[in-house]
Parts: C-alpha cells; sequence; structure tokens
C-alpha cells in the first residue's frame, strides 16, 4: 500500500480525472445559464477577441468591396432593368401600409407581433471545434439582448440567442443537430399553413419543417417564416423556401424540407430581434418540456 | 519583457483561432469540408519539444480551461486534451531524434489523434451524430491539411524563436 501512495503521478492524474469527470456533468447539466466565473471569463475573453475579430471583418470586407467593383457594370445593368419595377412596387407597399394601418385602428388593434427593435451585433467568433453550430456576438444584456431571441441577417433566420453575459451573447444558428431547437412557423397564402422548424439536415443542408397538417397544401417554391407563435421569436422573419414535401413517419402529418435563405458560413453582421409586444416561454424556447418540470417541482 | 513572449503568442493564437473558423465550413463542388484551426496545440507542441514541458503543460491547462468556457461551455473537455496533448508530445520526442521534421510530423499525429479524441467525446454526450467515415473525409482530413500548411508555414519561426529563448534562460541564469 504505501509504495501504490508513493506514486505521486498515479494520484495526481486519478485526483484530475475525477474533478474533470465532476465539471464536465456539472456543466452539462445547465448550459444556458452561465454562472458568475464563466460569464466573468466571457466577457473578458469577449474583449480580448473582438480586438482581433474586427480588423478582420475589416479585412474581408475590403476584399469584398473590391469584388464588388469588379462587377459593377454587370451589376448596374440588371438593376436598372429592375428599377421600373421597384418604383411601382414602392407605390404599392406604401398603399398598402396605410390602408393595413387605418383598419387596425378600425378594429382597435394596437399590438403588432410583427413589429421589433432590431440590435446590432458583430459577430467575434465561431466555435472553433465545430460540433455545435454555434457563433458569439459582441452585444449582451447590457444592450438589452436575452435569452431565445431571434437572430437574423438581411437575408433572412439565422438562430437564436443560448447564452446571455453582460457584453456577450452566445447565438446557436438554424443549422444545429440540436433536437430541441424549435421555431414556429408559417407558410402565408390563402390559408397559413402552421408548423414547427426542426432539425437540420446536414446532407441535404435544408431545414426539416414539421407537423404541418396534412390537409393543407403545400407546394415547392412556397416561401416560409416565422409565425410568432411561439412567443418569443416576432412575426414575419424570413426564413426560407419550399423545396421538397413528403410525409413523416408515421404518415400523420406532412413534412417539408426548406432551403435557408441565409448563409451559415461567413456571418459578420447579425441583428437580435427585440419583439415590442408581450413574450411568452413556448416553443421557441430549448427544450420546453423540461423546464415545465423543474417549474413543478 | 521578453519572457512573457512565448505566453503572449499563444494567447494571440488563442484568439486567431475562431477568427479563421469564421471562415469554414468551405464549400468544394457542392461538398462541405470543416476546417478545425489548431494553432494553439501545435505551439503547445513545439513548446513542450524545444521548451520546457512543465510550462507547455500549464499553459495547456490555462488555455484549455479558457476555451472551455469561452467557447464550448462544458468545461473539463480540452481543460484535459491539451496537457494530456503536450505531455504525449513531450514523452514521444524522447524516443526519436528531435529533428524539425520529425517535430513536425509528430504535431500533424498529435491533431488527429486530438481530433479523434473530440470526436469520441462529442458522439459520446450526442453533440453530433455524423458516421466515422463521414467524419473522416468531411472533417478530419481537411483539418489535416489545413494545419500541416500552418505547421509548415510557422514551425521553423516557433522553434527558432523557443531554442532562442531557452538559450537565453540558460545563459541568464
Amino acid at each position: 500500500m504505501p509504495r501504490f501512495f508513493s506514486n505521486k503521478r498515479l494520484i495526481l492524474l486519478l485526483v484530475g480525472v475525477i474533478v474533470l469527470v465532476a465539471l464536465i456533468s456539472f456543466s452539462l447539466k445547465d448550459r444556458r445559464n452561465a454562472t458568475i466565473p464563466e460569464q466573468i471569463v466571457k466577457d473578458v475573453v469577449g474583449f480580448g477577441q473582438s480586438l482581433f475579430s474586427k480588423p478582420a471583418h475589416y479585412i474581408t470586407g475590403t476584399i469584398e468591396k473590391i469584388d464588388g467593383i469588379l462587377n459593377t457594370y454587370e451589376e448596374n445593368k440588371q438593376l436598372k432593368a429592375r428599377l421600373q419595377e421597384y418604383a411601382s412596387n414602392q407605390a404599392e407597399l406604401a398603399d398598402v401600409k396605410a390602408e393595413n394601418k387605418r383598419l387596425k385602428e378600425l378594429i382597435g388593434k394596437t399590438d403588432d407581433m410583427r413589429a421589433y427593435d432590431p440590435i446590432q451585433a458583430t459577430v467575434i467568433s465561431r466555435n472553433p471545434d465545430q460540433w455545435e453550430e454555434k457563433v458569439i456576438v459582441d452585444r449582451g444584456s447590457k444592450s438589452g439582448v436575452q435569452l431565445d431571441m431571434a437572430v437574423t441577417t438581411a437575408k433572412g433566420l439565422v438562430g437564436k440567442v443560448v447564452n446571455v453575459t453582460t457584453s456577450t451573447s452566445t447565438i446557436e444558428l438554424l443549422s444545429t443537430e440540436n433536437r430541441n431547437f424549435r421555431v414556429a412557423a408559417v407558410i402565408p397564402g390563402e390559408t397559413s399553413v402552421f408548423g414547427l422548424i426542426e432539425g437540420y439536415d446536414p446532407d441535404r443542408r435544408e431545414l426539416i419543417m414539421k407537423r404541418i397538417d396534412s390537409s393543407f397544401e403545400v407546394k415547392v417554391g412556397m416561401k416560409v417564416e416565422s409565425s410568432g407563435l411561439g412567443g418569443i421569436f416576432p412575426k414575419g422573419l424570413y426564413i426560407g423556401e419550399v423545396t421538397e414535401v413528403s410525409t413523416d413517419d408515421y404518415g400523420l402529418t406532412k413534412l417539408a424540407y426548406i432551403r435557408p435563405a441565409a448563409d451559415f458560413s461567413m456571418l459578420d453582421h447579425v441583428m437580435i430581434a427585440k419583439r415590442k409586444t408581450e413574450t411568452y416561454k413556448g416553443t421557441d424556447t430549448e427544450s420546453s418540456t423540461e423546464e415545465q418540470g423543474d417549474d413543478e417541482s | 519583457m521578453s519572457r512573457f513572449i512565448l505566453p503572449l503568442l499563444a494567447v494571440c493564437l488563442f484568439f486567431l483561432e475562431p477568427v479563421f473558423s469564421l471562415f469554414s465550413p468551405i464549400d468544394i463542388s457542392g461538398m462541405e469540408f470543416t476546417l478545425v484551426p489548431r494553432f494553439v496545440i501545435i505551439y503547445l507542441i513545439f513548446l513542450a519539444v524545444y521548451y520546457n514541458q512543465k510550462r507547455a503543460i500549464l499553459l495547456g491547462l490555462v488555455l484549455g480551461l479558457l476555451y472551455d468556457m469561452y467557447h464550448i461551455d462544458i468545461i473539463g473537455v480540452y481543460t484535459f486534451l491539451y496537457p494530456l496533448v503536450c505531455y504525449l508530445g513531450a514523452l514521444l520526442i524522447r524516443q526519436v531524434h528531435r529533428h524539425i521534421v520529425t517535430v513536425m510530423f509528430l504535431s500533424v499525429v498529435l491533431i488527429v489523434l486530438l481530433e479523434l479524441l473530440s470526436y469520441f467525446f462529442a458522439s459520446l454526450i450526442a453533440l453530433t451524430s455524423i458516421s466515422m467515415e463521414e467524419f473522416i473525409i468531411r472533417r478530419l482530413v481537411p483539418t489535416m491539411i489545413a494545419n500541416a500548411i500552418f505547421i509548415g508555414m510557422f514551425g521553423w519561426l516557433f522553434k527558432k524563436l523557443m531554442t532562442g529563448r531557452g538559450l537565453q534562460k540558460q545563459a541568464g541564469s
């Protein structure tokens, strides 16, 4: 026995492994709310990170600009052709908006799920070991970011906030393999088709929209946007386009593959959407069933 | 001042890693390849081989902990893997001649080992569901090539810096 204990290295290794397993299981239990030391580390490292990321974005931005200048002539021709169309659309939109406002006043509806305050943020890092699709941005609770808020780019929805500290927040992208990542979606039309975006097919690189009532007609090419019914996301954030429709495993509901409009690689500037109407915890929140269980106990 | 250069360079590489991963995944003819920058661990392996094994392990522990807290949100994964890889690097280099080419080769082998371990961990806690085959084609091989390029570009510099620093220390003491 004394010989065993004299082996300092072995003891050190054993204690190390036990501590690590304890730490891993501790941090796996509650990954959504960072503890205070974690928050401090995230804020400090995030500050250092932004010193490195912002020049990098500047350089890629300049390269993109040069690239843009090279294509100017072609683009200009195309844009001129579309300009007239745009002007008439603009006039129509203004007309429709005014009418919409008047009608809303008529029925006394003031809340609008479409309305949101955008919080502009810069992506400072992407999780380098890319097992999880996460990026970190330089805005946190100080700027009004809260858990589960929707994150978009100019092209469309990219993800939602999963972790917030004072001056950084972590965003999980739509292209995640996490099954608890749900977004309440809708295909607008004569009759709106509701469903849930649940899961991502990495081979096809498309999102999967599930739980669509089988009586609804869904066609390839239809546009999909967030429905706002989940409780936290605003309504009308563009998600993508339907590419294929089939039935789910049990044949009870329909399932649609959706090509996301946003590009998940090379993210630089994103917008966090803070809904103006009251928010509720719902399907847009992660693992809602678990949280219900916690509330009861 | 010069005593801070080696840790400072490690911290710089730590901050550069996520900047480079912003470019990943890259798309070549419809196939998506994931490149994982492993600059810090390459640097630490060189540090363990050319400078001081204990320093490298300690630095690995600190940077691994920061990496876990900032990026992964699971504390303990890289906190364990970084020092382990440094230790293995120092252990293996004693068996062979300490030539720059062998050290470069060793770092590539150790990166493959690190990738494999992180894949096993990720599939253990169900962060990923990709098969072994897919992992090798989509992730391991591109990562290996990208990091081998990095080693080829900066390996000489690291060696020069560290042996220079080692000599300085000996002269000073």
